[in-house]
């Protein structure tokens, strides 16, 4: 008896499960793929993420479950970079003393080749140019540019304060320009 | 304002975080700093490029199957006995069978559209969640939909006819993602739905009415369209006919004279 009305329980459970968590598979997805680069480790991760949404669905109570689901893809991708050292994870440009100062006194920013340059770049440059930014600047460039969150969700996803979200977005738009200039000088 | 401050400002600004005063603050200074003034424009070009380039990886079918079977309720089918199965199945026929039915003449499954349009453009209103892409400019709205579908709805611009575009959302109707594309007609919201349709077939404009709201259905290109809004049937099939076809609504409205 107690057997069965678990077992309907757990029947809607994963019905709801369904219909509420999994509609944003995809983004979670994209998200996993995009942090470890790698089409395998992030289907992994994602059955792995999801596995915990579900155990822990019962506490969901908000409204949008693509941001709940994504800060749960994102810890469980954080833990699994920082364990398998695939990644260093603290990104090379230390946001205190590169200031944006000092990317302005280089002759970097000036002139208007970069943005021809961007406007023609195609899919494979901005997809490779984006796996060459360091993990927390690409994860702040894939809530904002393609799941198209507010500065206060990414904040809440990521567990930063606004100002860094602020900051790290902006870096990593100037770091994207760099690094497609970069590619095209190489190629 | 110096540099220093408006460089932090320029990526807030591209992604409407930016309050009114220090917006325009921004503004004022980018009028007279041709550096800043470049740097908005790389900033702005990069997102872009992201926003409309980079690849949408969308999850494989495996792997939701996979979550699918770890989830309870579908790891319970190995262990019921042969009669659950046998009902089970027994159910699935009847399903099928009333689905096969139910979808033959055009009213029965639109029926089940319609309420589920109408839920979503209440929804939409109510949550006061219209758009996740705000824009009047169909050539920002088209590609954010490219990167989020598996198809391109096709966008177009009525704000001469009276209809301007406000932005675009995704949605889920019928048990598939939507494309919702958002239009106004003096204070009525309209919501434009857009999916591939599952035959290439094409239908003339259906007009329905469910809690007074006012539907129009039709499909062609092999595209299926639901336009929904509490706008009245006479304006809201005259939207449905340009967007139908957009080379009759170019004429748009009189010219007024000079």
């Amino acid at each position: 008896m107690w057997r069965s009305r678990k077992s309907a329980e757990d029947v809607l459970k994963t019905g709801r499960f369904e219909n509420v968590v999994l509609p944003h598979l995809s983004a979670a997805y994209n998200l996993a793929r995009r942090l470890t680069r790698h089409s395998e480790n992030a289907e992994d991760l994602v059955q792995e993420a999801c596995m915990r949404a579900f155990k822990f669905f019962d506490g969901f109570h908000g409204n949008d479950a693509r941001a709940w689901l994504l800060t749960i893809v994102r810890n469980t991708c954080y833990t699994w970079l920082q364990n398998a050292k695939v990644e260093n994870c603290r990104t090379d440009y230390d946001e205190d003393t590169h200031s944006v100062e000092q990317d302005m006194a280089t002759d970097l920013w000036r002139g208007d080749p970069e943005i021809l340059l961007l406007r023609h770049a195609d899919q494979e440059l901005i997809n490779r140019a984006l796996d060459q930014l360091p993990v927390e600047f690409r994860e702040v460039m894939v809530l904002r540019e393609l799941e198209d969150f507010s500065y206060k969700e990414i904040a809440a996803i990521a567990d930063i304060p606004l100002g860094t979200v602020m900051s790290r977005l902006a870096r990593a738009r100037k770091l994207l320009v760099e690094i497609v200039q970069r590619m095209k000088r190489d190629a | 304002m110096n540099c220093s401050e408006a460089q932090s400002l320029l990526s807030p600004h591209l992604d409407n975080e930016l309050d009114l005063l220090r917006a325009v603050d921004l503004q004022q200074h980018l009028q007279t700093c041709p550096d800043c003034r470049r740097n908005a424009q790389q900033t702005k070009a990069a997102r872009a490029a992201v926003r409309e380039q980079a690849t949408y990886f969308a999850a494989p079918d495996a792997l939701r199957d996979k979550i699918m079977a770890t989830l309870p309720a579908a790891k319970r089918t190995a262990t019921t006995p042969a009669w659950f199965n046998a009902s089970v199945a027994f159910a699935l026929l009847v399903i099928v069978v009333w689905s096969v039915y139910s979808n033959l003449p055009i009213t029965g499954s639109n029926d089940r559209v319609a309420e589920e349009i109408v839920s979503g453009h209440v929804r939409a209103l109510m949550a006061d969640h219209l758009t996740d892409v705000a824009s009047s400019d169909r050539h920002t709205v088209k590609p954010w939909f490219n990167s989020k579908t598996d198809f391109s709805p096709p966008v177009i611009d009525l704000a001469v006819q009276g209809y301007p575009l406000i932005g675009g959302r995704l949605d889920y109707v019928s048990n598939r993602a939507a494309a919702a594309l958002v239009y106004r007609h003096d204070r009525h919201v309209i919501n434009l739905f857009i999916w591939p349709a599952t035959a290439n077939q094409s239908s003339d404009m259906n007009v329905l009415e469910r809690n007074g709201y006012n539907i129009v259905h039709w499909a062609n290109a092999g595209m299926e369209y639901w336009a929904v809004s509490d706008l009245n049937s006479m304006d809201l099939k005259k939207f449905s006919a340009m967007v139908m076809k957009p080379e009759d609504a170019d004429a748009g409205p009189p010219t007024i004279p000079r």
